[in-house]
């Protein structure tokens, strides 16, 4: 039986979960888009996606059914996800002048509509992302990808 | 009951042959899972490389599939299945983020050319619905490393409060300064470049 107050210790566990991941990594980009269900977990916290909510490296970001999200990166990197959709970046590294740029995610299912930014532009061989049966390395480009068991 | 001519009996039974034929193919070319090549919004093609246990299929056509294990896909995927798969998807893309340069006469003086931008930026930013903005300032390469990093500084912080002052209301703004090390025109050291002497705002 949940009573206020462990309702309360929930939140405020969330609230030093994000805290923490937020102390470690700026956000390397925000939600822009949502329609129905959508959620973004970081280092074990799980919010609901809204219009402005960050992503960090390392985030996990979901659909429902009938649902979508779209997401801007720091790099400029646009996706897009369609219904009952997990995708995580794994890995996220945007430092133009230190050389430093990667973008590893990985599509577990569902959809995503991806156009590439400056870190393909800069470092084409720095972009990919995994599916459960092989990989898609990124050239600079807009592509679809649909992941089904 | 008249007869049916035979040549129309051989015509129904060849089209139907056909389309069975075609929906087949239909079926035996879309994979579950697979990649699809779009032109950039830009218009140009890149290039897509689909790596699997079964191979590996280089795209770099608009509208190539490939199944995500790797396999070759012979008939690219038809409109009615990229609509099922990808409509919600294409729907939910964010506005594609809009960049603009900013130039400056001497220290943090904008050109007037550069004066007149400020109300499109504004206006840009104000359409979207969330807005995060990034400004980066930059210096031609007068006088040393550490006083133009502190110059493109206060030139980006400078862009920020007028655009600020003007009614700019975004919910994350970074500014950072590449000081002299991120020239959009090559010079050598100590070389007078207007052009050098710019803020970058980018609205995402």
């Amino acid at each position: 039986m949940k009573t206020p107050l462990v309702n309360m210790l929930v939140l405020v566990f969330a609230l030093f979960a994000t805290l923490g991941a937020r102390a470690q990594d700026q956000p390397i980009g925000y939600v822009k888009t949502v329609a129905g269900e959508a959620s973004i977990t970081t280092a074990g916290a799980r919010v609901k996606a809204e219009v402005g909510t960050p992503v960090y490296q390392g985030s996990l970001l979901q659909t429902g059914g009938k649902s979508s999200m779209g997401v801007t990166f720091k790099d400029e990197t646009v996706m897009s996800f369609g219904a009952d959709t997990t995708f995580s970046v794994d890995e996220y590294l945007y430092a133009p002048a230190q050389g430093k740029l990667k973008l590893g995610s990985k599509l577990s299912k569902g959809s995503l509509n991806y156009v590439s930014g400056v870190i393909a532009k800069l470092k084409p061989d720095a972009v990919s992302i995994a599916t459960p049966t092989g990989v898609i390395g990124v050239r600079g480009t807009q592509f679809l990808v649909k992941v089904e068991d | 009951m008249a007869a049916r001519p035979a040549w129309l009996l051989r015509t129904v039974q060849g089209l139907a042959m056909a389309l069975a034929l075609l929906w087949l193919a239909g079926c035996a070319s879309t994979p579950k899972s697979y990649v699809l090549l779009l032109p950039s919004p830009d218009g140009t093609v890149g290039k897509v490389i689909v790596t699997g246990a079964n191979g590996e299929q280089v795209l770099d056509k608009a509208g190539q599939a490939a199944s995500t294990d790797g396999r070759a896909i012979a008939v690219p995927p038809p409109q009615v299945q990229l609509d099922k798969d990808f409509s919600t998807t294409i729907a939910a893309r964010p506005k594609l983020p809009v960049n603009y340069l900013l130039y400056f006469t001497t220290g943090t003086t904008l050109t007037s050319e550069s004066q007149a931008q400020i109300p499109r930026i504004i206006a840009d930013a104000t359409s979207r619905s969330s807005i995060d903005i990034s400004v980066i300032g930059h210096t031609d390469t007068i006088m040393t490393a550490e006083y133009n990093e502190q110059l493109a500084l206060s030139r980006a912080n400078a862009v920020v409060e007028l655009l600020k002052s003007r009614g700019l209301n975004a919910s994350a703004i970074s500014v950072e300064s590449h000081g002299k090390r991120n020239l959009l025109i090559q010079t050598p050291d100590n070389t007078f470049e207007p052009r050098n002497r710019r803020v970058e705002v980018s609205i995402r």
